[in-house]
């Protein structure tokens, strides 16, 4: 029998022995993650293209209004109508930006690696929720910030003018905040049951566009109460009416939020607040049941 | 029937999420009813049932993800390939596609559109709103057929023609609505069956010179654009 020549060399490998960071820096990282992917950046040019072209005209929307504003002194529309009439853009965002962020991970396959690292299934998903509403909240705020900065250096009545310039803003970036967090759960949560992106972001654009006209139709029914509640039926108009709540006249112009919404206002904030939650308690549900598999 | 639309229909239809296709004709349906059986005058449910969810968001939405899935699903997980190495024209492939396409988007918009219409006014208008809805999903159907074989982002740039050049632009700026395909289905419409549910901007022979125009130049486009094809992986 011949000896066993085989040698087994040394070559120098070591374990690893620096600090192991913990769940929160994996959360961070994949939070970073996400909010790059939301704006393409760290990607190529093809990746940029829809993600700026909605910030592109949002901002340019914007930077119109504060002209205007500037030459003839009259606000063309408030902080708070501004994010309403942007809720299609924000739409398209939604669908460009959500199935980038879970679509890919479950069409790759790559979610087992994920999860072999010290994270826990809700972790994955709050990351992605949370920086696909910042990622929205930027896309609603920056373009107030230009409003804002517009309006405090042409404002005539001094540091009195900056400071109520200042009290508009900044409900509506609260209420920019409200749209981001509404949009993003529901839109990842659509996102995250296919692995197709263009199902899903033909998905998100379906259920946002098709639960408007209920509302339309709701809002011409015999009743007064069907038609005080008819916002609730589309998750943009359940926004709206917060708003309207919120702001009263500074959204619509006189007493209609009165007659749009009649006493049902605090209706409306529980109702987002119930949409949201249940929407991140589908959400984890659903991240339990993917990773399982 | 060709084996490519078999094949076609099949790809369709053999997935489970097509089911998820029925939602949006089936509220159209829903709220046409309720409303009608609650005594609601038509010219008030009439216009955001009709042209804001039916010609607005089903047909377009609808268009968008059949007219992108029967050609733009096979490129994505490249079994196109299959098809593009047989011995065929390729007008072959694009046509039948096409026919499959138009043919599943207008039978899922038209039915409901026309009970909604007959609800609304009339067997005229219903009839009227299934023709041009049929007419304007294969206008459509050829525009997002056209799309996935010149960009590898179809739907996005679906929706960015849907949602900001239509939906966004359509409403401030009146200039755009002459080439706006749910424009000229609704003046199509209501050249066929007058009535003051509808309304639109566009004359009438501009929107059918433009749908033929559309329909038949962007199959043209999608038949050359797929003889010089390359096939490439997902983008990044």
């Amino acid at each position: 029998m011949p000896e066993p020549t085989g040698v087994i060399h040394d070559i120098g490998y070591q374990r690893y022995t620096g600090p192991r960071l913990g769940r929160r820096h994996v959360f961070g990282a994949l939070y970073v993650h996400g909010l790059r992917t939301a704006f393409g950046l760290g990607r190529s040019a093809k990746a940029k293209i829809f993600p700026w072209l909605v910030v592109g005209i949002v901002l340019v929307v914007a930077a119109g209004v504060t002209a205007v504003r500037s030459q003839t002194g009259q606000a063309v529309m408030t902080y708070a109508r501004f994010v309403d009439t942007m809720s299609w853009l924000v739409i398209f965002f939604v669908a460009v930006v959500a199935p980038e962020l879970v679509s890919r991970d479950l069409r790759s396959g790559v979610l087992p690696l994920y999860f072999s690292r010290p994270l826990p299934r809700g972790d994955y998903a709050l990351a992605k929720l949370g920086a696909l509403v910042t990622a929205l909240w930027l896309l609603l705020g920056a373009p107030q910030l230009v409003m804002f900065l517009g309006a405090a250096f042409t404002t005539k009545d001094g540091l009195h003018g900056v400071w109520t310039e200042l009290g508009d803003v900044l409900p509506s970036l609260l209420y920019a905040a409200l749209w981001a967090l509404v949009f993003a759960s529901v839109g990842l949560l659509i996102a995250s049951l296919t692995s197709k992106r263009a199902f899903a972001a033909g998905g998100i654009v379906a259920a946002f566009l098709m639960t408007a006209p209920i509302v339309g139709v709701l809002s011409i029914m015999p009743s007064r109460t069907v038609n005080e509640l008819a916002m609730l039926a589309s998750p943009s108009f359940l926004l709206h009416a917060v708003g309207l709540w919120a702001f009263g006249d500074k959204l619509e112009p006189g007493a209609a939020a009165d007659q749009m919404i009649g006493d049902f206002g605090p209706v409306y904030v529980g109702a987002a607040v119930l949409l949201v939650a249940g929407c991140v308690a589908l959400l984890l549900l659903r991240y339990r049941k993917v990773a399982a598999r | 029937m060709s084996t490519v639309t078999w094949i076609t229909a099949r790809g369709l239809f053999g997935r489970r999420r097509f089911l998820l296709l029925l939602p949006l004709p089936a509220l159209l349906l829903v709220l046409a009813v309720t409303s009608r059986s609650l005594g609601v005058d038509p010219s008030q449910w009439g216009p955001p049932v009709l042209v804001g969810l039916g010609l607005a968001v089903v047909l377009p939405v609808v268009a968008l993800i059949v007219g992108t899935g029967v050609l733009g699903a096979e490129i994505d997980d490249g079994t196109v390939v299959h098809i593009l190495t047989k011995p065929l024209p390729r007008w072959q492939i694009v046509l039948p596609k096409l026919a499959v396409a138009a043919g599943v988007t207008a039978a899922t918009v038209a039915v409901p559109l026309y009970v909604a219409g007959v609800l609304a006014h009339s067997v005229r208008l219903g009839l009227a709103l299934a023709a041009a809805s049929a007419l304007g999903a294969l206008a459509y159907s050829a525009l997002f057929l056209a799309l996935s074989l010149v960009t590898r982002r179809p739907v996005l740039l679906g929706l960015v023609y849907v949602l900001i050049w239509e939906g966004l632009l359509g409403r401030f700026v009146d200039g755009t609505k002459v080439l706006s395909i749910q424009q000229w289905v609704i003046a199509l419409a209501d050249r066929m069956a007058p009535t003051d549910l509808l309304s639109t901007t566009v004359s009438v022979p501009v929107a059918a010179v433009l749908t033929a125009l559309v329909s038949v130049g962007f199959t043209v486009l999608a038949v050359d654009r797929l003889r010089s094809f390359s096939v490439a992986g997902e983008t990044s």
